[in-house]
């Protein structure tokens, strides 16, 4: 897969799933912008890792749920960058995934959902209204959701998370149709549980042994797991792919 | 198929050893192909075109019109048929010839010899002629005495382009007519001519002698004056210049019939814009662009799109753009010389210029789709694909827009409500648009059309008229007279 002189940007890109992606793009030659939140040394680790394959790397910092600094950010990569051809989004609110601290059905307020639902939906609206018009320049682009495999099999009811994944899918499916004809696609990539990351910090051995037991390939996904569908999905090699969302739980999950 | 040989041209019984063939190799498509182009001098193309002359003479002017129409329907049957021999050779040679898509000349061939089949060649009888039978004896006129029409003994035709099968509309027409014909192909498609009378000639052996096809190179004043000189009638195709150059040396007692450049648009209203009609609508568009890389008079160079729908002039240009690369997977694109691709560039460059201007597609791309406001206005695209949107505040600005261009417009493609289809149709006709079709058929005139607005038959005959008061005298001389 090549990626030569193709931009992607990556959002919640300094550390885990992000990361891991941002760096798998910089080996394929793309030029690639890390976009993060707070960690500007974790982003810049990155930043040097992809450097160090050789591609142009920088590092933006942005809340992609605030839609005036999705464009500011934009607005930089085109100055810098003249175009995007892929966006990644897997920034999501910050969420831990503990099974016995979780929220039960009962103790959630709408603002629980409300706060996820604004980190998964509202922020992949606000970044694909802002690249869209680099994308329709060229009658091409490809958007990648992340997503996760409770949306098929909830193992771990978190009620809020799952429901604001379930709702990207329904929208990335949405925006699919209404790109397509505009030559730009839009997919998903749904993980299971990825570790380490830091937010599967607080999952515990025994749920990781029950998610392994009923995993056909037998282990946890890493964060480089994820990285292959991903750019598999990015790239002309998916060309024919709109609307799809690949699993990437070892075979957990079959839809 | 690579090393195929093909000879081009039909020559009417006139001895094929007696003549030179030039050789000229054509490649495209990972394919290559030899054309031996038929190259009379002077003298053998003055005793071709009496020969034909005379032999029509006898033969032609006799057959009844019916015989004819049902001659050309056979032989149009024959190239309908996929298994047919002839039609192989053709969907095999013609894409290596012109360079275009294989599928796409396929297509092209079907839609474009349905439209001389039987049916339509009366239709196309019946637009000109009130009673057709006129072409074969005296008919009674409205204004009293009779009429006869009658096609020039000897029409010559000059064709040009590389849209394969163009010429049958005027190599017909003439057939028709009754009239001697004989074409002058062109280097960019020299066979498609060649093959049909040389298949005409099978299915009507009384038509043999009729017609022939020959070649030289465009531009050679020597051949071309001696064909000029020996026909009746001379129909031209091509740019001004080399058509100014060819009616200068045409007599003032014949007629020359010049079909040079046309530009071609279409025009899109809000109607067609709406969030679940706007896909179609650019599908059909793009249609028109990809056939035949707009090599064809009637091919849209840019559109007019209206301010105000679901979706905006700018929008529509990036559904466009995306129908045109989907395009692009089915009809590639045929691979342009180093000449064109620098009036592609060119083009590309200064629609990049102006202030309020945006570009669609990779600088290396297939296509180009210019988005552009409405002050930047009517200019001619540099085709192969390439397209200039413009964004009006309303459909009914286009007619003052194209008005200053009269005499280059063609065709024009429409999109909007049967109300102002026909509000349109008057303004448009009034400044100088000679045909006003759908989207997406814009590259397939139906049959009986009338090219540049023109009579297509009766502008190749004379009429021969009885005198009503002719009768009459005529009776106070009878034998039978009291």
């Amino acid at each position: 897969m090549d990626f030569s002189s193709k931009i992607v940007l990556v959002t919640g890109a300094s550390r885990g799933i992000g990361a891991a992606i941002a760096k798998a793009f910089a080996a394929e030659n793309a030029d690639v912008i890390i976009n993060y939140l707070q960690n500007e040394a974790a982003a810049d680790e990155t930043v040097a890792c992809c450097k160090a394959s050789g591609a142009d790397a920088i590092s933006i910092q942005a809340d992609v749920t605030d839609r005036a600094a999705v464009d500011c950010m934009i607005e930089q990569i085109m100055d810098e960058f003249g175009r995007i051809d892929v966006l990644i989004n897997n920034a999501f609110r910050p969420y831990s995934f503990d099974p016995e601290a979780r929220k039960m059905h009962w103790q959630l307020d709408w603002s629980d959902y409300q706060n996820q639902i604004d980190g998964a939906v509202k922020a992949t609206h606000g970044l694909a209204q802002a690249v869209l018009p680099s994308m329709l320049s060229r009658a091409n682009g490809s958007i990648v959701n992340i997503a996760t495999n409770l949306i098929s099999r909830p193992a771990v009811p978190y009620h809020d998370y799952t429901t604001a994944k379930a709702a990207l899918v329904g929208f990335s499916k949405n925006l699919a149709m209404e790109l397509g004809p505009l030559g730009v696609r839009v997919n998903c990539v749904a993980p299971g549980l990825v570790s380490p990351t830091n937010a599967s910090r607080n999952t515990k051995e025994e749920v990781k042994e029950a998610i392994i037991a009923q995993t056909p390939l037998g282990r946890i996904a890493t964060p480089e797991d994820v990285t292959g569908p991903v750019l598999f999905l990015a790239s002309d090699w998916s060309r024919f792919m709109t609307g799809q969302t690949l699993y990437v739980d070892g075979g957990m999950v079959m839809p | 198929m690579s090393d195929r040989s093909e000879k081009a041209g039909y020559l009417a019984g006139l001895d094929a050893d007696a003549i030179e063939w030039i050789s000229q190799t054509y490649r495209a498509n990972g394919h290559s192909l030899t054309v031996q182009l038929p190259h009379l001098n002077s003298e053998q193309i003055a005793d071709l075109a009496s020969h034909v002359a005379r032999q029509s003479k006898k033969q032609l002017k006799s057959l009844p019109l019916d015989q004819i129409v049902d001659a050309i329907d056979r032989t149009i049957a024959r190239l309908l048929d996929r298994n047919d021999p002839n039609r192989r050779k053709m969907e095999e040679l013609l894409p290596v010839v012109t360079g275009y898509a294989p599928e796409m000349v396929a297509l092209g061939l079907t839609g474009y010899l349905k439209t001389f089949r039987k049916p339509q060649l009366k239709r196309f009888l019946a637009e000109d002629f009130a009673n057709p039978s006129i072409l074969d004896g005296f008919q009674p006129l409205i204004k009293g005495g009779f009429g006869r029409a009658f096609g020039p003994d000897l029409s010559a035709h000059i064709w040009a382009g590389n849209v394969p099968g163009l010429p049958l509309w005027s190599l017909i027409s003439s057939l028709l007519v009754k009239s001697g014909t004989i074409g002058k192909v062109s280097t960019a498609e020299p066979l498609f001519a060649g093959w049909f009378a040389q298949l005409l000639a099978e299915v009507e052996p009384a038509l043999t002698d009729c017609l022939a096809v020959i070649w030289w190179q465009g531009g050679d004043i020597e051949r071309e004056t001696a064909l000029v000189k020996q026909a009746d009638l001379v129909l031209g195709y091509g740019n001004n210049e080399s058509l100014q150059s060819i009616r200068q040396r045409i007599p003032v007692s014949k007629r020359f019939l010049a079909y040079g450049h046309k530009v071609s648009f279409s025009m899109v209203g809000t109607q067609a814009l709406s969030a679940n009609k706007a896909r179609s609508t650019a599908r059909l568009a793009a249609y028109d662009i990809v056939r035949y890389d707009q090599q064809g008079c009637y091919s849209p160079q840019m559109m007019f799109v209206e301010q105000g729908g679901s979706v905006s002039p700018e929008r529509f240009a990036q559904y466009l753009a995306h129908d045109l690369s989907v395009f692009e997977a089915k009809y590639p694109r045929r691979a342009l010389d180093i000449e064109e691709a620098g009036r592609l560039a060119n083009w590309r460059s200064n629609e990049e210029l102006t202030p309020s201007g945006k570009i669609f597609g990779e600088a290396a791309g297939l296509w180009t789709v210019s988005f552009q406001q409405a002050d930047q206005g009517f200019l001619p695209s540099s085709l192969n694909r390439t397209i200039r949107v413009i964004g009006v505040n309303s459909l009914q600005d286009v007619p003052n827009i194209v008005a200053p261009f009269k005499s280059l417009l063609q065709t024009v493609g429409i999109a909007a409500s049967p109300e102002r289809l026909f509000d349109l149709a008057g303004p448009l006709g009034a400044a100088g648009v000679t045909r006003i079709c759908g989207l997406g058929d814009m590259s397939s005139p139906e049959a009986g059309w009338h090219h540049d607005g023109r009579f297509n038959l009766l502008d190749l005959v004379t009429i021969t008229e009885i005198d009503a008061r002719a009768e009459s005298a005529a009776d106070r001389l009878a034998s039978y007279v009291d």
